[in-house]
């Protein structure tokens, strides 16, 4: 749904265009938890918008720092990585490798200029559809609120 | 002699599942026998486990899914065992398998007939604290994901046949029969939870915010009726002040039951810690006598409760409990007796910690299957100490809280599983390498 | 990695009734899925998952030559094996099957807007189908599992696991490094809470092993060094000169533990020849070695639930009271022992009580406890102590008893009775220490050797302590008794017996099919930096050579080691960077 407002400053004409603009959220969640929580979000039938896609892996600890670069790189908005929690993984200790990586990764992107809310790493449980759902809304509201990602190749269209 | 490769397991709980599981893994046709609609049982109603606190469906479910869709695994939910006769690798069993009114092999578990269904009641999944329909699924993660008409409440309206789809819905089922020939058995039917009316100093039943752990921990599940919020009954508002009492019917030569249930003050201490991380500024106390927390972990993570999250633990346990009638809050009078001082404590939420019981049906199951229960209808084992799974009769072994309090919690009922999977084997595939 | 043949891809997408159709354009989807690269066929049907769609997706693979299929449906996590073994009945690998969740993560969560839910489910089938266009065949690897196994400890979880495997026809090799088999069972008198000789449970369980012919046993013996996988364990071990080399299928740990000793002067202990420990109090009444006492004192958890917080309000309890009770805690040292509960102290101590009773009615038995853990139906052996007037007197843990040499050979302990509200003076003929069960030094060496970790506590760790409680991380390697934590004798026998049904699993089936998701090494971009090998908590890669060498058995799968290789030298199968990408890529186009 688009709303134009009348702009009188820069700022306002910035937000006018980023009203018309549905943010593209891509997902990592993991096999055992995070995929199951989004499941449970599903069978509950919470509702949340529809402006993620989720990529799922075997584990967390998958997500290498460059599947998220590609994905910004590719057009995507904002970037969600989800896992299981602290001391619950399936494979023992991935999903602290993936905090560490994301750690740097969050560093490297702070040097790119790319904004805080934009790429955020999460833990959900199998359990905790509800926490998937406001996840996805959150970061959802927020990077409507960023705006597009600046950093698209120029050949990829925006919503 | 006919040794017969297969088994039966009655009951589809935690005990159950892993029984089955090994059962087949061993290469023995298993036919897991569950009364209710679903697999699962008590840990299915679990919020978290102790000491770990993982989610206790999200371990479960896998293992549910397993038996689900093992080749020699064949579930028969809702159905029940009536008769048992033969001896060890070669036991002849009657099942009833109860008529659920809706196709298992064509209802998809959409929940479209629930929607529609006009009738609402509490629910046995959330022990009160909830609701369901007359068609009904028991928890979001049942297997198998079919629907059950309870036709004790149901209207015969026939909306959810007109709603259906699948057109899975049939009203006139019946009841089936099946003959089983089974080498060897497992008992793993579990426990009840005592619902301490009788109790009356405590007002359980009569005060709103009187509860039990089990209604505590439905109301802390994500997926139960308050969506993990805890909510007081009286009025939904978050409770500040909790207050847990345990031995509530264990330990007890009045009401209740004399033994140690094993496992209260493992519980009262984890829904003490997950009262707190959801509400840091709470007051939480138990009351106890001897804080039984035993075995693997468990004595650090009492530590942990005490130093971390401020649980108060107060060795006493309170004569009564009174109601205000206006707010509902509760007051209790204790004597603390490590510091020997007599106070009371205004409580939001009381939460009683009451002792695991034998189910209501085990002595019924046992004459079937011709073994002994003890004086409260826990299964006796032919030698507690040498032969702690066996019964009575050779064939038949126990594993799981149908076994009683020695059982323990999950990780004790997993293991006596293993266990009697363990003496199935050694007798049905003796020397069979 | 080989040339894939040109992918031929076909797309079916599910109604599930109207739990998708009523809000999903499906139709519209599968027109959309038409024009796809790739993609040869595309059809609806109201429940793929029943034998019309399972025989429709068969169909469309031997009409069309399909070799990859994607189903738009459910969740995975119900229906995938299902959909992958349709495709195995039509030829096709079950590893070129993919699915797209259209509707536990689409239908379902956007229920009021069915246009954008539309458009979502596209966009999921696009994904889907770019993600299959890279999937290739994988194979299940089988490894043979050799049907014997090595039971290590021959206790009474030992030498049970061992008579249990045997029983079904197993070998079993059962090594011990004492000369005699019995372990710590040998030096009970009495077993609670029946009160029956230990010799009643140890004797017939150590003839049962030893008349098996399917056990071999090896006393005094050591262990050298254990290597190989699940199914293919190579072990050597040496008995007094002789090295022998054994290949089991399986391995079951039930090495046990100690009974810990307090350091010199803790309560007296080495000090004052009438302070003992609860075992040897034990061992005394046994031999005979105890001549009628007039008062024996038992203090309970000594060395063990180190490190509670004391927590009580002082201002709850009268000023001179709580300035000695302060003065105390601040004045005592930090507590040797462990921090755990040992569960099976308080019975043994009442089980001790009850046999000095019995044996000699005049005399005083007390015990100091401080939480009485006697659980499950023991409530009534507690009864039967109290009735055979055994005091029990309720300490404060943080405050310990004092012990103190007093005249005529006897022992002088001081103790606050927190229920008297009194301080109290004993004037005792023994003190027993109730001590826990504790690890022993040499499990660090054995756990090294196994590969298996050891827990905060510093006994074995299970892979899972609610699920799996017999069970190593490493496949094939189970755990009984008391080596991953205090256990009574009835709970030992238990768990043996579960260890032993868990071998049985794995050496009646002879074969293991283990993960097609592998990790596969380029090893002409390896430079063995051993990263990989650091971070794989099942020990699946091992730098040989100067490359990484991985032991597929062992390897789950994770994809830490993709992810942080530096050379990207490794791929993971099925979960490859290519394929992965290739989703992210299609989310936008």
């Amino acid at each position: 749904m688009s709303e134009a407002e009348s702009a009188s400053t820069a700022g306002d004409i910035a937000k006018a265009e980023r009203a018309g603009f549905d943010p593209r959220i891509l997902v990592f969640t993991c096999n055992w938890c995070s995929y199951a929580g989004a499941d449970l979000a599903g069978t509950s039938r919470l509702q949340y918008p529809p402006n993620a896609r989720i990529v799922r892996t075997m584990c967390s600890g998958r997500i290498d720092p460059v599947f998220v670069l590609e994905a910004l790189k590719d057009g995507a908005d904002g970037v969600l990585v989800t896992g299981c929690h602290p001391g619950d993984c399936h494979y023992v200790k991935g999903n602290f490798r993936a905090e560490k990586r994301f750690h740097f990764l969050k560093m490297a992107l702070k040097q790119l200029g790319v904004e805080e809310d934009r790429v955020r790493l999460a833990w959900v449980s199998a359990g905790e559809g509800e926490k998937f759902s406001l996840l996805v809304r959150d970061i959802t509201e927020k990077v409507r609120e960023l705006g597009p990602n600046p950093f698209k190749s120029s050949n990829v269209k925006s919503t | 002699m006919v040794v017969e490769k297969s088994a039966l397991v009655i009951g589809g709980g935690i005990a159950g599942i892993q029984a089955s599981l090994d059962l087949a893994n061993r290469g023995l046709k298993t036919y897991l026998v569950e009364k209710s609609p679903s697999i699962g049982g008590r840990m299915a109603q679990l919020d978290k486990t102790f000491p770990t606190m993982d989610c206790s469906i999200c371990i479960l479910a896998p293992k549910m899914i397993e038996c689900f869709r093992h080749p020699k695994i064949e579930l028969l939910t809702y159905s029940e065992v009536k008769e048992v006769h033969g001896s060890a690798g070669d036991f002849t069993v009657k099942v009833v398998k109860k008529p659920r009114y809706v196709q298992a092999d064509k209802c998809v578990g959409c929940g479209t007939c629930a929607d529609h269904c006009p009738v609402e009641l509490p629910n046995e999944f959330d022990s009160g604290m909830g609701v369901r329909k007359a068609i009904y699924i028991p928890f979001p993660q049942a297997v198998p994901r079919v629907y059950t008409v309870d036709k004790d409440h149901c209207l015969d309206c026939g909306l959810c046949n007109s709603v259906c789809n699948a057109k899975a819905v049939d009203l006139e089922q019946q009841p089936v029969e099946l003959e089983l020939h089974v080498g060897g058995i497992v008992v793993a039917t579990g426990f009840d939870m005592y619902e301490p009316f009788r109790i009356t100093s405590y007002g359980y039943g009569k005060y709103k915010n009187v509860i039990t752990a089990m209604q505590l921990e439905r109301l802390l599940s994500a997926s139960g009726p308050s969506g993990g919020r805890i909510m007081r009954p009286s009025d939904g508002r978050i409770p500040r002040t909790i207050a847990f009492l345990q031995c509530v019917g264990s330990r007890d030569q009045r009401f209740g039951y004399p033994y140690c249930s094993s496992i209260c003050c493992k519980y009262a201490v984890k829904d003490a810690v997950l009262i707190k991380e959801h509400r840091p500024d709470s007051e939480v106390y138990i009351f106890y006598i001897d804080l039984r927390v035993f075995g693997k972990g468990f004595q650090e993570f009492a530590n942990r409760a005490k130093k971390e999250f401020g649980v108060k633990f107060v060795r006493s346990s309170p004569g009564e409990i009174r109601e205000d009638p206006e707010t509902k809050d509760l007051t209790l009078w204790y004597e603390d007796t490590l510091t020997r001082t007599v106070k009371s404590l205004k409580a939001d939420l009381v939460v009683l910690s009451t002792a695991l019981m034998p189910r209501s049906d085990s002595v019924e199951l046992a004459k079937i299957l011709g073994i002994e229960t003890d004086r409260f209808g826990f299964l006796v084992a032919s030698d507690p100490v040498r032969h702690p799974v066996d019964t009575q009769v050779p064939g038949i072994v126990g594993c799981g809280y149908c076994l009683g309090p020695r059982t323990g919690d999950i990780p004790d009922s997993v293991m006596q599983a293993g266990a009697a999977a363990a003496r199935l084997s050694e007798i049905l595939m003796a020397g069979s390498v | 990695m080989t040339e894939l043949e040109e992918p031929t891809i076909g797309v079916f997408v599910c109604h599930c009734g109207i739990n998708i159709g009523g809000i999903v354009n499906v139709p519209e989807v599968v027109e959309y899925a038409k024009t796809l690269p790739n993609v040869a066929w595309a059809e609806g049907n109201l429940y793929t998952c029943s034998e019309a769609g399972l025989s429709s997706i068969k169909d469309a693979i031997k009409k069309n030559g399909l070799n990859r299929v994607v189903v738009a449906s459910c969740t995975p996590r119900t229906h995938e094996p299902l959909f992958r073994s349709t495709c195995e009945e039509a030829g096709l690998n079950k590893y070129l099957f993919e699915m797209a969740n259209i509707r536990e993560q689409c239908s379902w969560v956007h229920s009021h807007e069915p246009e954008k839910a539309t458009t979502k489910a596209k966009d999921i089938v696009r994904m889907a189908v770019a993600r299959s266009r890279w999937l290739e065949p994988q194979d299940e690897p089988e490894v043979d599992v050799a049907d014997s196994a090595m039971v290590i400890g021959g206790g009474i979880s030992g030498l049970m696991a061992a008579v249990s495997l045997a029983s079904q026809g197993f070998k079993v090799h059962l090594v011990e490094k004492e000369p005699q088999l019995g372990g710590i069972t040998r030096r009970l008198g009495k077993i609670y809470p029946t009160l029956q000789d230990s010799s009643d449970i140890i004797d017939p369980v150590i003839k049962a092993a030893t008349a098996n012919e399917n056990i071999q046993i090896y006393t005094s013996a050591t262990l050298k060094d254990i290597s190989g996988y699940v199914g293919n364990f190579k072990v050597s071990l040496k008995k007094g000169t002789e090295d022998t080399r054994l290949d089991v299928g399986t391995i079951v740990l039930a090495s046990g533990a100690l009974n810990y000793e307090p350091p010199k002067g803790s309560f007296q202990y080495g000090v004052l020849d009438k302070v003992v420990t609860q075992l040897q109090l034990e061992e005394m009444l046994t031999q005979g070695k105890l001549a009628e006492p007039e008062r024996v004192l038992m203090i309970q958890c000594v060395g063990s639930r180190t490190g509670e917080v004391w927590t009580y309000e002082l201002s709850d309890m009268t000023q001179s009271f709580a300035a000695r009770l302060l003065s105390k805690i601040l004045g005592a040292k930090k507590e040797e022992g462990w921090p755990y509960c040992s569960k099976i102290c308080c019975m043994n101590a009442i089980k001790n009580a009850i046999r000095i009773k019995e044996q000699w009615p005049k005399a005083h038995v007390d015990i100091l406890f401080s939480d009485l853990r006697t659980y499950k139906e023991y409530e009534d052996f507690y009864r039967r102590a109290r009735a055979l007037e055994v005091k029990f007197i309720r300490y404060i843990r943080e405050i310990p008893p004092e012990i103190t040499e007093a005249p005529d050979k006897k022992v002088k302990v001081t103790v606050y009775d927190t229920l008297a509200g009194v301080e109290t003076e004993f004037l005792c003929d023994l003190v027993a220490l109730s001590t826990p069960l504790c690890p022993s030094k040499e499990d660090v060496m054995l756990a090294r050797m196994l590969k298996v970790p050891l827990g905060p506590d510093g006994f074995f760790m299970e892979a899972h302590p609610k699920l799996r409680p017999v069970d190593c991380q490493s496949d094939g390697i189970f755990i009984a008794g008391t080596a991953c934590g205090p256990k009574d004798i009835p709970e030992s026998i238990i768990s043996a017996k579960a260890a032993a049904a868990r071998a049985s699993i794995l050496m009646a089936n002879k074969k293991l099919k283990t993960e097609a998701l592998t990790a596969d090494v380029d090893t002409d971009l390896c430079m063995g930096c051993g990263l990989c090998e650091e971070l794989c908590p099942y020990g699946a890669h091992k730098i040989e050579g100067g490359k990484s060498k991985t032991v597929a058995a062992l390897c789950r799968g994770c994809g830490v080691c993709a992810a942080d290789c530096p050379k990207r030298a490794i791929t993971m199968r099925h979960y490859s960077d290519r394929q992965i990408l290739a989703q992210v890529e299609a989310m936008m186009t």
